[in-house]
């Protein structure tokens, strides 16, 4: 299991140039390109406790600090805290001869053992302690003003910002906008919601009024003088807080392991990725947090034939050497799959786009007075960055004509323990073996000189066909498309070595 | 079964096991070892006396796969022994390491934990999941050790001692396991 989230032999080459494992990629099924977490936008669906698994509105988790109002983490170590429960054998008040049990409760850490009797906080008589019992000890509390005005400011200079960039774009966009208010209930609220646009804000000069009340912080000749034990006695590390404790805590900031208290737990995110050029979902969980399962989940891993390294002869600068590497076709359709140099790919790729930026230019025109362009904000496409891995080593492929075909992946397959390693009669010599979805193809290598003891990077571009069954959006033809998809990758093959 | 049969063939005379405690036949006992009253040894736990006695306390739990050596260092004097005294109430997780010769009540070796042969363990210490010990201290009382980078901080109480959890082993280990037999009344 450890290969699918930490292996990095095998790289490909996402759309926005960022390297990385198949597992840590998505495909989009809509423009058909690969996606890595830096070229989708990241959006929060829900926040949630990961411990109680309650679900908070994020206008509640934010006016709550993104915190679980009855679970707490750790001051110490930073895990959950749990709750324990103990019977305290109590003296009647009435009879004192009598003895009363009682069931009492406290929060344990079960990591490091951190109790909040270490604190000095009294066991609580229910179950769900609320905090406020235990807030009495905030002595400091001219941190928490502080922190509230620091907030504050930093919502208000957010909102500024935000007026501003609004102020900026209005000059530019079209104000056909204000049309749609005449229809019947639609309110010019409604109007932004539906073009993308946060909420009416106040208007800036009172925001400004607010801001000018600020008193920034001022730095102090005179500070309080050393005590003067400090140089003289030993430090005690067992009482003294580290700095992660400290900062766990800003409102209090405890000095002393005895004034640690616990602090409410930090939320957890729901997340959904969207694609940036066609906005659509790539990623999306299920809302429930108690769930793992996802409603979307485009990664890469379905769509896109894996590669893994089988096995590398020895790797010796100028010297021809073998490497097998293992295709397998992750899709419920066949694929076919050929290999095309980096160099001639990068060819084709500029013919393409001189071509392309005259027919983008006309699009552009056009969309900019279509209604779609108030629903969809425009899209950033940004430059794919370069590729930032050295090749050392030359591959030899087969003919860029030169196919061979995968077979669907069949879950029953997995189960088929017949061994059968066939070979396919129209097979060409280079394929080694196969079985069911998979086939281990054989390329000759050879490392660069001068580059022993590196690594020896191989580096070409995979065109396999892929069945897209989603319509494009202009067209009638609900039929099934068989596309070709080129991705660049780069396998890892071993150590260069002299001899 | 192997290992079984080896264990019929080695001489028992050293072993010294006190008539309530319940020492599993598939744990591996070597060399000189008392072990004290209602201490549970597990199947599959180690203990080797090479470099001289060790003594184990009362209501111990000495779980599988943990290990606990007395052993001979190849630069020590050969001629002297080295006791390993382990008190009572003490629990040795799954997979611990334990190679000090002394240590004191009620601590716990939490799963793969190591504590080196020059770490003295006092009373009421925790050696958390996964930490090593491999310099030369006394652990100060109820000290816990935890997390990646072998934090300490000095805890208030000293954990709770496992009396219910013997009492529950010492009924059902009997059921499935069988016992070496306490040779108390020889000796």
């Amino acid at each position: 299991m450890s290969y699918l989230s930490k292996s990095d032999i095998v790289k490909y080459a996402c759309t926005c140039g960022q390297l990385k494992s198949i597992t840590n990629m998505y495909f989009c099924r809509h423009c058909l390109k690969l996606r890595c977490g830096y070229c989708v936008c990241h959006e929060v669906d829900s926040h949630y406790c990961s411990n109680c698994l309650e679900i908070l509105p994020s206008a509640e988790a934010r006016l709550k600090k993104n915190r679980c109002q009855t679970c707490f983490d750790c001051p110490n170590c930073l895990n959950t805290l749990a709750v324990r429960g103990t019977t305290v054998s109590v003296r009647d008040p009435d009879d004192p001869s009598k003895v009363n049990s009682q069931k009492k409760y406290y929060h344990a850490c079960f990591f490091c053992r951190w109790t909040t009797r270490d604190a000095g906080l009294p066991d609580q008589a229910v179950q769900t302690v609320s905090a406020n019992g235990w807030t009495h000890k905030e002595t400091n509390s001219s941190n928490v003003q502080r922190v509230t005005v620091l907030l504050e400011r930093a919502r208000l200079l957010g909102t500024l910002e935000r007026h501003e960039r609004e102020q900026r774009e209005k000059k530019f966009t079209p104000r056909s906008r204000r049309t749609f208010t005449h229809l019947p209930g639609v309110t010019s609220a409604h109007v932004r919601k539906r073009a993308g646009l946060p909420p009416e804000l106040p208007a800036p000069s009172t925001i400004k009024d607010t801001l000018a009340e600020f008193q920034p912080a001022v730095a102090k000749e005179s500070v309080n003088p050393l005590p003067e034990e400090i140089f003289t006695k030993a430090v005690n590390l067992f009482e003294i807080t580290t700095m992660p404790q400290r900062l766990a805590q800003p409102e209090i900031q405890p000095v002393f392991c005895v004034d640690l208290l616990p602090a409410y737990k930090h939320l957890s995110t729901k997340r959904s990725q969207r694609c940036r050029e066609c906005e659509h979902n790539v990623s999306k969980p299920e809302l429930n947090p108690s769930s793992t399962k996802f409603k979307i989940q485009q990664a890469a891993y379905f769509h896109v034939p894996e590669v893994r390294l089988v096995t590398a002869g020895a790797l010796i600068g100028g010297k021809d050497t073998e490497v097998v590497l293992l295709f397998s076709n992750p899709s419920q359709h066949p694929t076919t799959l050929s290999f095309i140099s980096l160099r001639e790919a990068e060819e084709e790729e500029g013919n393409k786009q001189t071509e392309d930026t005259s027919d983008l230019a006309d699009q552009q025109g056009e969309a900019a007075s279509s209604l779609s362009s108030l629903t969809k904000p425009a899209v950033v496409l940004e430059e794919p960055r370069p590729i930032s891995i050295k090749v050392t080593g030359n591959v030899e492929l087969p003919s860029p004509d030169a196919e061979i075909t995968l077979p669907p992946k069949d879950d029953a397959a997995e189960y088929d323990y017949s061994g059968e390693t066939h070979k396919s009669h129209n097979d060409p010599k280079w394929v080694m073996h196969r079985r069911a979805n998979k086939a281990a193809v054989s390329f000759t290598v050879t490392p660069e000189t001068g580059f022993t003891g590196k690594r020896c990077v191989i580096g070409f571009v995979l065109r396999y066909t892929y069945i897209n069954r989603i319509p494009s959006p202009g067209s009638f033809d609900q039929k099934p498309q068989e596309v070709r998809l080129d991705t660049r990758l780069f396998v890892d093959c071993g150590k260069i070595c002299s001899k | 079964m192997s290992s079984l049969s080896s264990h019929d063939s080695k001489p028992k005379h050293d072993l010294k096991i006190h008539s309530d405690a319940v020492v599993c036949h598939e744990s591996k006992l070597r060399g000189d070892i008392t072990i004290g009253t209602h201490t549970v040894v597990h199947p599959r736990a180690t203990i080797i006396a090479e470099a001289g006695p060790i003594v184990i306390g009362d209501y111990n739990i000495i779980e599988e796969q943990s290990f606990i050596i007395n052993r001979l260092s190849p630069d020590a004097d050969h001629s002297k022994q080295v006791v390993m005294e382990i008190g009572n109430n003490n629990v040795f997780e799954v997979g611990c390491v334990f190679e000090s010769p002394k240590m004191g009540d009620q601590n716990v070796l939490e799963v793969k934990s190591h504590v080196g042969p020059n770490v003295e363990v006092t009373n009421g210490c925790i050696i958390g999941t996964g930490c090593k010990l491999r310099g030369t201290e006394v652990l100060p009382e109820n000290t816990v050790v935890y997390g990646r980078d072998c934090a300490r901080r000095i805890a208030l109480d000293r954990p709770p001692t496992q009396g219910l959890q013997v009492d529950f082993l010492s009924k059902v280990l009997v059921n499935y396991h069988h016992l070496k037999k306490p040779r108390s009344a020889n000796t």
